[in-house]
């Protein structure tokens, strides 16, 4: 497809739900329907490649950064995509040709679409994620050597920010920010050429969220989207059964992640009886059977109603509820060393190695393990490695 | 049954009992009998999949923390066919990690401390298990030999085996020391008195029961027999002590010049004298079986101290001694006391008693102790229970006194022409008789309740056969020699005789 029309928005927002590992939320009918009546208004917005667009054609990343709560209880004026990008072209000085997508997941699937209706703008087809991750430099482009800054965020008390800095400042300052702005800010940030876009990106995500959320939308029942989502995204099962155990704070938190970490425990009613353990901060992270590993971060966990095949959120479970774990791989970019340095378990905390694309219980615990690093330390190791150009 | 060695490798199960386990919480409920070779201290969830089989993996803090982890280890140990898993105590254990645990039979301890001091404790242990069971049994046995109570000797034995009930049972079933939960357990071990007779069992119930545990159990068992043994034998001897102290006592007070020091120490005892005195003298009944005085002796002051508490019973002669002391007492006031309660003093000896005359002080006591000793005499001949009054017997005490087994071998050869005889048995109790009555067959014939002529025709045999019952020189001699051979007949063993002493 080549175009976003209003038709396609419930599957993008379906699908946008489900690559969101668990963090997704669903009250986001408020943009939902601003944006339909947008693109009702507008007509469907270019959906294109990075290389159908001249190579120097500048363009930036849209998202929320904070909390999608606030979203619903603060909603968007529907300004803000505009005063967000003008912001970003006055003090880049040059003109942005097009917008893409900071994650394609959650609500800010949709927010590049707005933004690109509302500028008239093409939307790239590609993110800096393909899922969710809590943190503004955990994206394809920090990992291309991209910089983040400079960047412009609008907020809900129409403040505008346009923040020049370190990419490891320009984190803190925005969350400081977002806190004191009513709990969300919409931003454009990273900003570069469509070429850039093709090496750094994760190209495809728009696209793959609306096939994914077809396939949510028109499965008949749960093995038929099981076998859509094998077919689509290489999608498993890890298993079925009802959640036994709850638990918050179950981990030493850190400082540095938002919210608090949590617990989860499946017990599958199948014989054989398993238990699965699933560790969750916002995103579920972690999945055990039987205490072995059978999934991390970054593969995308996601919870399924059995029933009827929607999506369940890690804060709208409670005991007793039934669920279907299902574990979608991320994209190839994370499976890299530089990419698991950046998003793999022991970044968030667990001292352990992925179990890599093949899925499988494969043993985990590398022999060279090497300690966490914070975003400086990356950020160094990027700056030996990678092209480090800076906007 | 062949002499068993111990193995020289510990499981987990003897590390629970008596190993540094012992003071851990086992949080699921597996079989413990795996053999634990090795110890590795984790802290890095790495090691674990590189650890040999049957290891026991101690987590340190980093490696434990947050319910995956430990689950992480438990997989992981599983995989690798460890021994246990132990965590420290600030870790997070959900029903479900637990539930992981019982499924995969891997079993998991928690435990307070620092995770490496433990782990070294354990490494001691496991390297030297022969050497683990002999440092608990010698601990034991000095813990033990501290003790002086049954309470107290079981009781260090509960503490030294924390994964084990130890209680002591008499042969009635009772608990008599230790904890109940212990009855009906694996392990029972007999426990004799000191004179060798069954008394009591040790029985253990082991909370993980394993050959090795069960053999280790029985020897620290086996160690405490003889301290429980002399510590039950304890108050028997402290009565018999008590028994001769004041048999001493007596004596002193009794002789014929008490000083000031010994009224003062038998007034310190309670014992009270200055009133009219009523001596009670105890003895064996005649025919009893025989036994030593001194075990005699704890017994029948544990039976009369539990009828007659506040009376003293003192041993004397070949008896017990009491008194009742009052300033208008009288022997019938003494008698029915005694009748009434005498039957009830619980001891392994039949007694009777016998009852002197009121007198007052130290001089009437001994005299009144004289009087009882003489109706005593008559008493042990009329079975057990009986109470006799030197009043009431009177002269008859004299014969009491006579030496009985001479006179009856004598009698017996003096009269064999009528024992010999078919009715024997009838003449001499009728010759008795007649001369009970002096000579007056009459009132023999009332005495027997036969006819005078009955009376006659005994006597002509009697006189057939050579007694000369008539001569004044032979009288005595002959009713002496009947007495003695019908009260040697009453004694017997019944045979269908009837009648007693004259």
């Amino acid at each position: 497809m080549n175009v976003v029309t209003a038709e396609d928005l419930p599957a993008l927002a379906a699908g946008a739900h489900l690559l969101a590992s668990g963090a997704g939320r669903t009250d986001i009918d408020g943009v939902l329907h601003w944006l339909s009546a947008l693109l009702c208004e507008r007509g469907p917005v270019p959906l294109v490649q990075p290389d159908e667009l001249p190579s120097d054609t500048a363009c930036a990343a849209i998202g929320l950064v904070g909390s999608v709560t606030a979203l619903a209880e603060l909603p968007m004026v529907g300004d803000e995509p505009l005063q967000v990008v003008r912001a970003l072209e006055a003090r880049l000085d040059t003109a942005l040709g097009a917008v893409a997508a900071l994650d394609a997941a959650t609500v800010n699937a949709l927010t590049p679409v707005a933004a690109a209706a509302s500028l008239g703008l093409p939307l790239v087809d590609c993110d800096g994620m393909g899922r969710v991750f809590p943190l503004i430099h955990q994206t394809s482009f920090a990992l291309a050597g991209r910089s983040l800054t400079p960047l412009a965020a609008v907020g809900a008390t129409a403040d505008t920010l346009v923040l020049d800095a370190t990419p490891e400042r320009a984190e803190r300052l925005l969350r400081a920010a977002v806190n004191v702005s009513g709990g969300w800010m919409l931003t454009a940030i990273y900003p570069t050429t469509a070429a850039r876009l093709l090496s750094a990106g994760i190209v495809g995500s728009i696209s793959r969220a609306i096939a994914v959320g077809r396939a949510l939308l028109d499965a008949a029942d749960i093995d038929d989207l099981t076998m859509r989502l094998k077919a689509l995204v290489d999608s498993r099962v890890l298993g079925t059964g009802r959640i036994v155990e709850l638990e918050h704070r179950t981990r030493p938190a850190d400082i540095g992640h938002p919210a608090y970490p949590s617990s989860i425990v499946v017990r599958s009613r199948a014989e054989p009886v398993r238990s699965i353990r699933l560790e969750a901060q916002n995103e579920l992270l972690l999945a055990l059977i039987d205490g072995a590993v059978a999934a991390a971060v970054p593969d995308i966990i996601c919870l399924l109603d059995p029933q009827d095949g929607h999506v369940l959120d890690v804060e709208s479970v409670t005991l007793g509820t039934e669920v279907q774990v299902v574990v979608v791989p991320a994209a190839d970019v994370w499976y890299t060393p530089q990419g698991l340095d950046l998003v793999g378990p022991r970044s968030f905390g667990f001292p352990l190695d992925g179990t890599g694309r093949q899925g499988g219980l494969k043993p985990m615990f590398r022999r060279d393990s090497r300690p966490r690093h914070d975003l400086t330390d990356a950020v160094a190791d990027l700056d030996q490695g990678g092209k480090a150009e800076v906007e | 049954m062949s002499a068993s060695r111990l193995p020289e490798v510990l499981t987990v199960a003897e590390l629970v009992h008596h190993g540094p386990l012992a003071k851990a919480r086992m949080l699921a409920d597996v079989i413990l009998d795996a053999q634990v070779r090795y110890v590795v201290l984790v802290s890095d969830l790495d090691q674990t999949l590189s650890c040999l089989p049957n290891t026991a993996i101690v987590l340190h803090t980093p490696a434990a923390q947050g319910g995956w982890a430990l689950e992480s280890a438990l997989r992981a140990a599983w995989e690798r066919t460890a021994a246990c898993v132990i965590a420290p105590a600030d870790s997070t254990v959900s029903r479900s990690t637990i539930a992981l645990a019982e499924r995969l039979n891997v079993p998991l301890f928690v435990v307070e401390g620092d995770p490496a001091q433990h782990a070294l404790e354990l490494a001691a242990a496991v390297a030297s298990p022969g050497a683990a069971r002999a440092r608990l049994a010698a601990r034991c046995a000095s813990a033990i030999s501290e003790q002086a109570s049954l309470r107290g000797i079981v009781g260090v034995i509960n503490t030294e085996l924390p994964g084990t009930s130890v209680a002591l049972v008499g042969e009635d079933g009772q608990v008599l020391a230790g904890k109940a939960a212990a009855v009906g357990g694996q392990v029972r071990v007999p426990v004799l008195t000191l004179d060798g007779k069954p008394w009591a069992h040790l029985v253990a119930r082991l909370s993980a029961p394993s050959p090795s545990g069960t053999e280790t159990v029985t020897t620290i068992l086996r160690l405490a027999r003889a301290p429980l043994a002399a510590s039950a034998a304890k108050p028997k001897l402290a009565l018999a002590r008590r028994g001769a102290q004041e048999r001493l006592l007596l004596e002193a007070l009794l002789s014929g010049r008490p000083d000031a020091d010994t009224e003062q120490a038998a007034r310190v005892l309670g014992w009270r004298f200055d009133e009219r005195n009523v001596a009670v003298v105890l003895r064996p009944v005649v025919g009893a079986p025989l036994i030593d005085p001194d075990i005699a002796t704890a017994g029948v002051l544990a039976g009369w101290g539990e009828v007659f508490a506040d009376r003293p019973l003192v041993p004397h002669g070949d008896g017990w001694v009491s008194w009742w002391s009052g300033p208008e007492l009288t022997a019938n006031q003494v008698m029915s006391r005694l009748r009434r309660r005498l039957p009830r003093i619980r001891c392994a000896v039949p007694l009777s008693a016998g009852l002197g005359e009121p007198a007052e002080g130290v001089h009437g006591l001994r005299r009144s102790m004289h009087e009882a000793a003489l109706a005593c005499a008559v008493a042990i001949r009329s079975g057990a229970g009986a109470v006799e009054s030197f009043d009431a017997l009177g002269p008859r005490v004299v014969l009491a006194s006579l030496r009985n087994d001479e006179l009856i071998t004598a009698a017996q050869t003096a009269l064999a022409v009528l024992l010999d005889s078919a009715d024997g048995d009838v003449l001499i109790r009728t010759l008795c008789a007649v001369l009970d009555c002096g000579g007056s067959t009459t009132q023999a014939a009332a005495r027997l309740g036969v006819h005078r002529n009955t009376i006659s025709g005994r006597l002509d045999r009697i006189r057939a056969r050579g007694i000369a019952f008539d001569d004044p020189d032979r009288r005595l001699a002959l009713h002496v020699a009947c007495f003695v051979l019908l009260g040697e007949r009453a004694a017997a063993p019944p045979d269908g005789s009837s009648g007693g002493a004259a």
